[in-house]
């Protein structure tokens, strides 16, 4: 009763709140259907987009449905009560997971944007004419953002295409997104950065960021880096825990090659398949490091996987062997 | 179904549709739109689609914000549509047209006033250094 009530409230959260996921989305399919296009065949590294890595980045994020419908901060309407049989409670349990893997999508992991530098035409004839700029823009509402014609005059005459900043500063005056401020607030310079970390609103800043950025901006990796940063630095992983941006975490700590307090801090929540899955995504992204290559010489699964990871990599090999062991013994009489 | 003007100008004769600056705003602050009407309408009455909009004071970053919808205005001009100078002029500075002729002939003069106003400040101050010699 409780989970669809709290699904029906966050339907309505899901427009206000999470409006960006489907563009995002929409602009992660583009990318990667014109990455197949371009790219050759045989993709060495292994990238944020592959399944494998997906679906371990899911498997770890975990579904705490607790915290995914956590009360949050919106409008006060009465709740609604719904009288159900068990069959008709566990549907609605379905699809309130069902509804809370969507809102666990993953804010996707992108290549920066390169800057626009295309100039359509000199005029020096047009030198003195103005002292301002005049902004060209096309408002054709069939036309996708990314390919929409934006174009500045100079007062010295050239005719340039408009830089990536003035790009979204313009299509958020003409087609405004919800939640999306025309110039950036505040909060995402360093110094308030940090005062939020201290009170532990990592996901807050989080979901404003990806609301207000496009996500290969320059601006999005380096308030996302300073996020996980300071995560990583104070081990508050489990703040971000079951929520959509851990996987993003993850990915960053992987291929940082830090994995090592997010490791431990699972180990210590006892939670042995998330540690061995991480240690298998790092074997798949480092395919040349010893642990990888010893993994694959000997076959390893499970908790050989943590053992050799734990001999060859990592800096804590003590704590993460201490955890595998007491893990074993656990095991062992209950496997009987 | 194309609009051809004749038929439907059954009211207006000889009338023709234009692509002109509609005013709107408030006292010193004008704002245009840039509007498909009938010639013989009134400036800011009724037309028959926006096409787009003209910002002419400057924002904080000393831009001038002007909108096109080019695909409707290429469906306007295909139905025989005329436009106005100033639009034309800002047709030409966004590279939809060519460049207007009085543009580049403004540009000439302002550059010719520039000119000669530096020859008369360089004759003053050379007249004031002699003085003070």
């Amino acid at each position: 009763m409780i989970h669809s009530m709290a699904a029906f409230s966050f339907t309505r959260c899901l427009v206000r709140s999470y409006f960006c996921v489907k563009c995002v989305d929409h602009v992660q399919t583009r990318l990667q259907a014109t990455t197949r296009m371009f790219c050759v065949p045989a993709s060495r590294s292994t990238q944020f987009t592959d399944t494998e890595v997906q679906e371990i980045l899911t498997k770890i994020t975990g579904l705490d449905l607790k915290k995914v419908f956590q009360p949050k901060r919106q409008q006060l309407t009465p709740p609604k009560y719904k009288l159900m049989t068990d069959k008709e409670l566990e549907e609605a349990v379905l699809k309130a997971e069902e509804q809370a893997k969507h809102l666990l999508k993953m804010p996707p992991v992108l290549p920066e944007r390169k800057p626009i530098n295309d100039v359509l035409s000199e005029d020096q004839m047009l030198e003195g004419m103005d002292t301002t700029k005049y902004v060209f823009t096309d408002i054709n509402f069939n036309v996708p953002h990314r390919e929409r014609f934006i174009v500045v005059r100079e007062p010295s005459g050239t005719l340039r295409k408009a830089t990536w900043n003035e790009r979204d500063r313009i299509i958020q005056v003409y087609f405004p997104k919800e939640g999306r401020k025309i110039t950036p607030p505040p909060i995402f310079k360093e110094e308030n950065l940090r005062v939020v970390f201290e009170q532990d609103r990592h996901e807050d800043v989080l979901n404003q960021c990806v609301v207000q950025f496009e996500p290969d901006s320059a601006e999005f990796k380096n308030v996302l880096m300073l996020t996980y940063e300071d995560i990583e630095k104070h081990g508050k992983y489990d703040l971000l825990r079951s929520t959509r941006f851990f996987g993003g975490l993850a990915w960053h700590l992987v291929n940082g090659r830090r994995i090592d307090g997010l490791l431990v801090d699972m180990l210590q929540r006892d939670l042995m398949q998330d540690a061995v899955r991480l240690v298998r995504l790092f074997n798949l992204v480092h395919p040349q490091s010893e642990s990888a290559q010893h993994a694959q010489r000997q076959q390893a699964t499970d908790l050989n996987l943590l053992k050799i990871y734990a001999q060859y990599e990592s800096n804590r090999a003590g704590f993460i062997e201490l955890a595998v062991q007491t893990y074993e013994q656990t095991e062992a009489p209950s496997s009987f | 179904m194309v609009h051809l003007s004749s038929f439907l100008l059954k009211k207006y004769h000889g009338g023709h549709v234009v692509i002109r600056l509609a005013l709107g705003g408030a006292t010193n602050r004008p704002f245009y739109r840039i509007v498909a009407a009938y010639n013989k309408r009134a400036r800011d009455s009724k037309y028959i689609e926006q096409l787009g909009s003209y910002d002419p004071l400057p924002n904080i970053h000393n831009e001038k914000l002007v909108a096109f919808n080019y695909e409707r205005i290429k469906y306007w001009i295909a139905c025989g549509a005329h436009t106005t100078k100033p639009v034309a002029k800002l047709l030409g500075l966004a590279g939809f047209f060519p460049l207007h002729p009085m543009t580049i002939t403004e540009a000439e003069r302002r550059q010719k006033a520039a000119s000669i106003e530096e020859v008369t400040t360089d004759s003053q101050e050379q007249a004031e250094q002699k003085e003070t010699l």
